[in-house]
């Protein structure tokens, strides 16, 4: 082997331990979040059944349920579980009182959020379902009186809701809660076909 | 064993050694360097997705599908997904507006413009996203309980002395960062025209 093969054989080496970093690199940056997650839906199924809804603790300094949440956000959580049926959210609105529903895949990634600004006559009402309850739902639908419900359609069987609202002033906190804690959150059950 | 021996049993052995050890230290090799690139990527980036206003930087809400996976993991990875996937438009601050770290021996005070929202607040957190404890028991203010002069202008002092007004206590002990949140805002996902003249300054004081 000369000097010019041995370089080349080394440069090779170098290039499939490059390769190697970069398959890594990908597959780390894409599991990382998956990992964490998991981690995130396992503590929230912790403090409560899917179709229930369960307060999260408070921030403080020396516990916190997430980083960085916010010490003004009264939040609660309700996972659902679509396999039981579909999933539906009540809440009467009070008039400029923050108050806000996010839903999430078990992954974490939201598919849909809205405010108490898109509340129809006071009241919002919102099922969670599966492309086949919709056709179920869809079917059963009164074309005299439409159902005022807005359906959702869940990109996968498990995920959660976030609800929550501000204290605006600290002394509003157990308002803020009452708030949250009245939004119902119910298992639909929709008829199997 | 003579040298020119010795050479050719070293020869032997990098000709026919066991490819498969060199296959084998290869790929730990990469994968370490991987995970190590990995690791600092994340620690020090960003993402593609943030946007820069003064000191504040600020991240979409992530369910802007837009997101890419990097940006994802640096979010997950800080801990910050949680800021970006709220309902609120999320900043964070590390340091003043003269780009100086932010020192808890320094009185500092944050005053200045703010982008239109229902509500925002203001919040005094350690780097990792939690509450630093004080006596005060005071973490942040709302812009409903917010002091205001006559003509609607804040200011909000951060200091480790009592402060009239609207007084955030620092923690001599604690590093922090600052959290700007907007509750139904303008602001949305690609608000890439945000302008730090409209963002609060955040202007250091005496330090200790």
């Amino acid at each position: 082997m000369n000097r010019i093969d041995r370089l080349l054989a080394a440069l090779l080496w170098l290039l499939g331990i490059l390769a190697v970093a970069g398959i890594t690199l990908i597959v780390a940056i894409f599991v990382l979040p998956e990992v964490a997650a998991k981690d995130t839906y396992a503590r929230i199924l912790a403090l409560a059944k899917p179709g229930q809804a369960a307060l999260l603790p408070p921030a403080r300094p020396d516990t916190q349920f997430m980083p960085f949440a916010d010490p003004a956000m009264v939040q609660s959580v309700c996972p659902f579980d679509l396999a039981d049926g579909g999933l539906r959210l009540h809440a009467d609105v009070e008039a400029d009182r923050l108050l806000s529903l996010s839903f999430r895949t078990s992954g974490g990634q939201v598919f849909y959020s809205m405010t108490d600004l898109a509340a129809q006559q006071g009241k919002i009402d919102v099922v969670v379902l599966t492309p086949a309850q919709l056709e179920v739902v869809e079917a059963d639908d009164d074309e005299d009186d439409p159902s005022q419900d807005l359906r959702l359609i869940a990109p996968e069987t498990m995920g959660y809701v976030i609800i929550s609202s501000l204290a605006a002033y600290p002394g509003e906190r157990a308002e803020a809660e009452e708030r949250v804690k009245s939004v119902a959150c119910t298992v639909e059950q929709v008829a199997q076909e | 064993m003579s040298l020119s021996t010795a050479i050719v049993i070293k020869k032997s052995f990098w000709a026919y050694g066991t490819m498969l050890g060199k296959f084998l230290s290869a790929g730990c090799l990469g994968i370490l360097l991987g995970l190590f690139i990995t690791f600092v990527e994340i620690e020090q980036g960003k993402g593609f997705v943030a946007i820069e206003a003064g000191p504040w930087t600020g991240w979409p809400r992530s369910e802007a599908s837009v997101i890419d996976p990097f940006s994802r993991a640096i979010l997950v990875y800080s801990g910050k997904i949680a800021l970006s996937e709220s309902e609120a438009m999320s900043f964070v601050a590390h340091s003043d507006s003269d780009g100086a770290e932010f020192d808890s021996a320094c009185d500092y005070v944050v005053k200045g413009e703010i982008p239109p929202a229902r509500y925002w607040t203001l919040t005094l957190l350690s780097p990792a996203g939690a509450l630093i404890a004080n006596p005060a028991e005071r973490q942040g203010f709302t812009s409903s309980e917010l002091l205001r002069t006559s003509d609607g202008q804040f200011e909000i002092a951060l200091s480790r002395h009592a402060r009239p007004g609207n007084w955030l206590p620092l923690d001599r002990a604690s590093k922090f960062i600052l959290v700007l949140r907007f509750y139904d805002s303008e602001l949305s996902a690609p608000a890439t025209a945000l302008d730090a003249a409209h963002m609060p300054v955040i202007v250091k004081g005496r330090c200790e």
